[in-house]
């Protein structure tokens, strides 16, 4: 399969500061994850692919075609940015639509094609409520729908699923898959690995304005969890459950919280562990109030990974 | 989709989002202050002690039509030109118009077109308006209907002028519409009033350049000047300004890089 994304040596300062070092991809149709912690260039990253930045060096190409000041292109691609930014004092149904129109589409095809977008991803209901009045959600599938709305080859989604309850993330994430079966070319970037995972195998990993990793979703995860992960425990027997933890072999470190109700557990292998904590829950009858990962971010992820 | 396509389909979006904007409603009752001057002043010649006062047209040309010139042109020009390009970089809104497409060009002289056509409409219904009200007894002489036309014309002229402006002050200023304000009420202010060839520094200067000679009276000031540019060069000089300045705006409006970040 050729690629539809090629970018050379990509590279983009602000000033002194480093926003993306020598990328160097290609991407093919079907769903690419773009993970990285916040700041870590992934914005910056599809503001080149999407021509919105200029490169200090390197060059990016969709279709083979450049992408600065080359407008046409955008029949071919839409953009779903970060910002939860809209024109606030219209409608949804008057937005779709004026940025449909922007497109060449004429009135009629413009309505055709706002409704089946809106029924897509379920805010046609909603239409005719002003902007301001959506809520977070409602806001983030509207600004997916102006990507895909007029049916681009490739669809570049800047942190999609931020602040989407579970039913609205499953439903888009089923959406983009979609995409994928439909042959489009989707880059969607997330700092959350779960919701990356959900959504494809091939994955770009970014930090600190490079590529760290690139491949299978599998490979990073293999990465993942030899680092070891702390589990924060609060229990009203934390003592007890310690003696419990003794002996395995998944578990690293244990210590104790400063308020004397929880358990912290330091393993290098988090899904045993977790099997093995609810057996022993349950075996011993322990009221467990809350578990928490207290690093279960992929920055701390990343800071292990660069050896921090 | 060729230029023009493209500019029709932002200056019908601008126009909608304009007309739709909460600015547009307020603005569109402040234009309309002079308006109000107009009716006290009408009040006040019928029934109080008023009588005296000069006939409609003289008090139209001398109040009302300076009201517009040297204050709300200038505020409506700064305020919808600036936004052009800046609303949509302060709104984090641009990414949308930026990934359609269309031309950069098109996309800021299509919405400077329509955020032109708003204040413009605002202007011709005010300026309309506040003629009628000290005019109404003496609608049917002609004269009265050609100053009309003409001062809506210099209106227009200003307006486009210094909205071309101020869409350049608003493509690379992140304060706008501060730095708008001391040029509108400080260097417009000022300079027309200075001897020789520095009052043709202004914009206001070649505006003025199209009205009538000063009358003398009390508000004669107003429309003081010394040198008054023709009014053939003073309307190429408006176009050039015109022209330029959104060229200018144009240019850079494709070539920075707008930073959204808070």
């Amino acid at each position: 399969m050729s690629a539809v994304i090629v970018t050379a040596r990509l590279s983009k300062w602000y000033g002194n500061v480093l926003g993306l070092s020598d990328v160097s991809l290609e991407i093919e149709p079907g769903i690419t994850g773009l993970l990285g912690p916040n700041g870590a260039g992934k914005s910056t990253l599809l503001k080149l692919l999407t021509g919105q930045l200029r490169p200090s060096i390197g060059s990016v190409t969709i279709f083979g075609q450049r992408v600065k000041n080359n407008p046409a292109l955008f029949f071919r691609v839409g953009f779903c940015p970060e910002h939860d930014s809209f024109y606030e004092e219209i409608t949804g149904w008057e937005f779709l639509l004026g940025l449909l129109k922007l497109h060449g589409f004429s009135a009629a095809e413009a309505r055709a094609k706002a409704e089946k977008t809106l029924h897509i991803v379920d805010l046609y209901q909603d239409k005719d409520r002003l902007i301001r009045a959506y809520s977070r959600g409602m806001r983030q599938r509207l600004k997916v729908a102006q990507a895909i709305a007029h049916d681009p080859e490739v669809i570049i989604l800047d942190e999609p699923l931020s602040g989407m309850d579970p039913l609205g993330k499953r439903k888009l994430i089923r959406l983009i898959k979609d995409f994928k079966r439909e042959g489009r070319t989707v880059i969607v970037s997330s700092h959350i690995l779960p919701e990356i995972e959900a959504l494809t195998t091939t994955i770009i990993l970014i930090h600190q304005g490079k590529v760290f990793a690139q491949g299978d979703v599998q490979d990073i995860r293999e990465l993942i969890e030899s680092h070891p992960h702390l589990i924060s425990i609060r229990c009203a027997e934390p003592r007890r459950l310690a003696s419990l933890f003794m002996n395995d072999e998944n578990v690293l470190k244990l210590m104790f919280g400063s308020d004397g109700r929880s358990l912290v557990v330091e393993t290098r292998n988090r899904d045993k562990f977790f099997s093995l904590l609810l057996s022993l829950i349950v075996e011993h009858r322990i009221g467990v109030e809350e578990i928490t990962s207290a690093d279960d971010n992929l920055q701390a992820v990343f800071d292990y990974l660069v050896g921090k | 989709m060729s230029f023009w396509s493209a500019l029709g389909r932002v200056f019908s979006f601008a126009f909608f989002l304009g007309r739709r904007s909460r600015r547009t409603k307020l603005f569109f009752v402040a234009s309309f202050l002079p308006v109000v001057v107009a009716i006290i002043i009408r009040f006040h010649q019928a029934f109080g002690q008023g009588r005296g006062l000069r006939e409609g047209l003289y008090l139209f040309s001398n109040i009302i039509m300076i009201f517009y010139l040297q204050f709300i042109i200038l505020i409506l020009a700064l305020f919808y030109g600036t936004s052009v390009c800046a609303e949509e970089v302060e709104g984090k809104t641009l990414p949308y118009l930026v990934t359609r497409p269309l031309p950069k060009s098109a996309v800021v002289l299509g919405k400077y077109a329509a955020y032109m056509v708003i204040p413009i409409a605002m202007v011709g219904l005010g300026l309309l308006a506040s003629f009628l009200v000290l005019n109404f007894d003496r609608l049917g002489e002609l004269r009265r209907l050609a100053v009309l036309g003409r001062y809506f014309g210099v209106l227009t002229l200003g307006l486009l002028a210094y909205g071309a402006f101020f869409t350049f002050f608003g493509s690379f200023l992140r304060k706008s519409i501060f730095a708008g304000l001391l040029f509108s009420f400080g260097w417009e202010n000022v300079i027309q009033y200075f001897p020789g060839s520095t009052q043709r520094f202004a914009i206001v200067h070649y505006l003025k350049s199209f009205l009538p000679l000063p009358s003398s009276g009390r508000f004669s000031f107003l429309t003081f000047r010394l040198e008054p540019t023709k009014p053939g060069l003073a309307l190429l000089i408006l176009f050039l300004i015109t022209a330029g300045f959104l060229g200018l705006a144009c240019l850079l409006f494709s070539q920075k890089e707008y930073n959204l970040e808070d």
